[in-house]
């Protein structure tokens, strides 16, 4: 079941799919959902990869549904989902989790998911689900070792350079307060709170449009 | 107007969207169910409804949990919100609008939500204060609305004791309202010591009891049309 659900949503368009187990490590409300089903799409952050992450995620609900088996979608978006019951259960929940669960990647020194082939360049959605599937294999730290390319090219120098892993989950990454107060303040000048230095820059999976872009608009600061 | 088999069909079909969680489908079957002239009240009670007390016996069963239930209750709405508009006024002789909200203090509202949802389904006026109320707020709403029945809900036993505070308040101004509490922290005692009319005991129960309430407006329903066929 787990190799022709994956089959399925590769070829629908999905760059990455990954089985998480999550026993142990939910609450309460949804302790008996406790496999994922991490889907993952290389982005451009536009229209274009949110309905297709949504498509996806609506194929493998229908995928298990009609196998007998509880499924729910976390929407890709679930941060601004609002005014349905089960929005408010989706604070539980963390896609990031459920795509290191699942092997996907691991959580960087940006606080960001990095894929060794794609980088911090995936959009994610998950599938919460009761079905039996196998589990992949989780990855447990960080493995940017001694890179510290996003550090140094944070406009805000907000990334603190602590390393990530499973065992101390709490350590803080990126100060939030100075990320959030750069992009505000890049909104009040440009119309849109975008940064995005530390994805840019970023050695996995990078291309070299994006590091010429950059480097650009590093030099313009 | 539609079939005796395309209406047990669309039955059907609403039921299974709202036990299957599906909001897709549950939209899918509303908006068929208006174009092949199906009335919308026998939609939502013998359709959308009547999934949800099966979702009710589900979650007793403990087949269902909390998310599902929240999944299905989303189902519901979305065929709701398509029905609704074509609903015909029920005349049951009893004018339904209630006062709803958590009390102050309080942010837990998924409870006082689905019971909204089930006075929502009934055809009652809702008007919904939110979470965290002050607590002169449900009197004044009350006074404003004219509304027959105030319902309170807190999480927390701290919060709790505003309750207290509103029965009493209400009662000065306008004896003949009727009073529910809800909550994880409420019982019968409580519910007694503070002079209410009813209580649920949380969002389970909550919902049995709503739906219990729906199954007596249909037999009331049923027993109005009686009268009138005859």
């Amino acid at each position: 079941m787990k190799t022709s659900l994956k089959r399925e949503l590769l070829d629908h368009g999905a760059t990455v799919v990954g089985i998480a187990g999550l026993r142990g490590y939910l609450s309460g409300e949804i302790a008996h959902l406790d496999r994922a089903v991490s889907i993952a799409v290389d982005r451009g952050l536009n229209e274009d990869t949110l309905s297709l992450l949504t498509k996806l995620q609506k194929r493998t609900v229908r995928f298990l549904k009609a196998r007998g088996h509880r499924t729910l979608a976390i929407p890709p978006d679930s941060d601004r989902k609002k005014g349905t019951f089960i929005s408010k259960l989706y604070s539980l929940f963390n896609h990031k989790m459920a795509a290191t669960s699942g092997g996907l990647g691991w959580i960087g020194k940006n606080g960001l998911l990095i894929s060794p082939q794609h980088g911090p360049r995936l959009s994610l959605a998950t599938v919460l689900t009761d079905a039996p599937l196998r589990p992949d294999v989780p990855i447990e730290q960080c493995q940017c070792e001694e890179c510290a390319l996003c550090i140094e090219h944070c406009p805000s120098k907000a990334i603190t350079g602590a390393q990530w892993s499973r065992s101390s989950p709490f350590v803080e990454l990126v100060r939030l307060k100075e990320c959030r107060g750069h992009k505000s303040s890049k909104r009040q000048t440009t119309g849109k709170p975008n940064c995005g230095l530390c994805i840019n820059i970023c050695p996995y999976g990078r291309r070299e449009t994006e590091v010429r872009s950059a480097e650009f608009g590093v030099r313009n600061k | 107007m539609a079939t005796d088999e395309k209406r047990a069909e669309l039955i059907a079909k609403l039921r299974n969207a709202v036990i299957q969680y599906d909001e897709d489908a549950s939209k899918e079957a509303a908006q068929e169910a208006l174009t092949e002239g199906m009335d919308a009240n026998d939609a939502i009670f013998n359709g959308l409804v009547s999934g949800m007390e099966e979702v009710g016996r589900m979650f007793e069963a403990q087949e269902y949990f909390v998310p599902e239930m929240l999944m299905c209750a989303d189902a519901l709405y979305a065929g709701l919100d398509i029905l609704k508009p074509h609903v015909k006024q029920l005349d049951l002789g009893v004018k339904g609008s209630v006062v709803i909200g958590t009390v102050e203090g309080d942010v837990h509202d998924i409870g006082k939500n689905i019971v909204k949802m089930m006075f929502d389904v009934a055809g009652f006026t809702v008007y919904d204060l939110g979470r965290d109320v002050p607590l002169d707020k449900f009197v004044e709403e009350q006074m404003k609305t004219d509304s027959d029945l105030v319902c309170l809900s807190a999480m927390m036993t701290t919060t709790m004791t505003g309750m207290k505070k509103v029965v009493d308040d209400l009662r000065k101004k306008n004896p003949n309202v009727k009073i529910m509490l809800g909550g994880a922290p409420v019982s019968q005692d409580v519910a007694d010591k503070y002079g209410a009319d009813g209580y649920a005991k949380d969002a389970t129960n909550a919902l049995k009891d709503a739906i219990n309430m729906i199954a007596s407006l249909k037999k009331m329903k049923d027993e109005v049309e009686a009268q009138k066929a005859k």
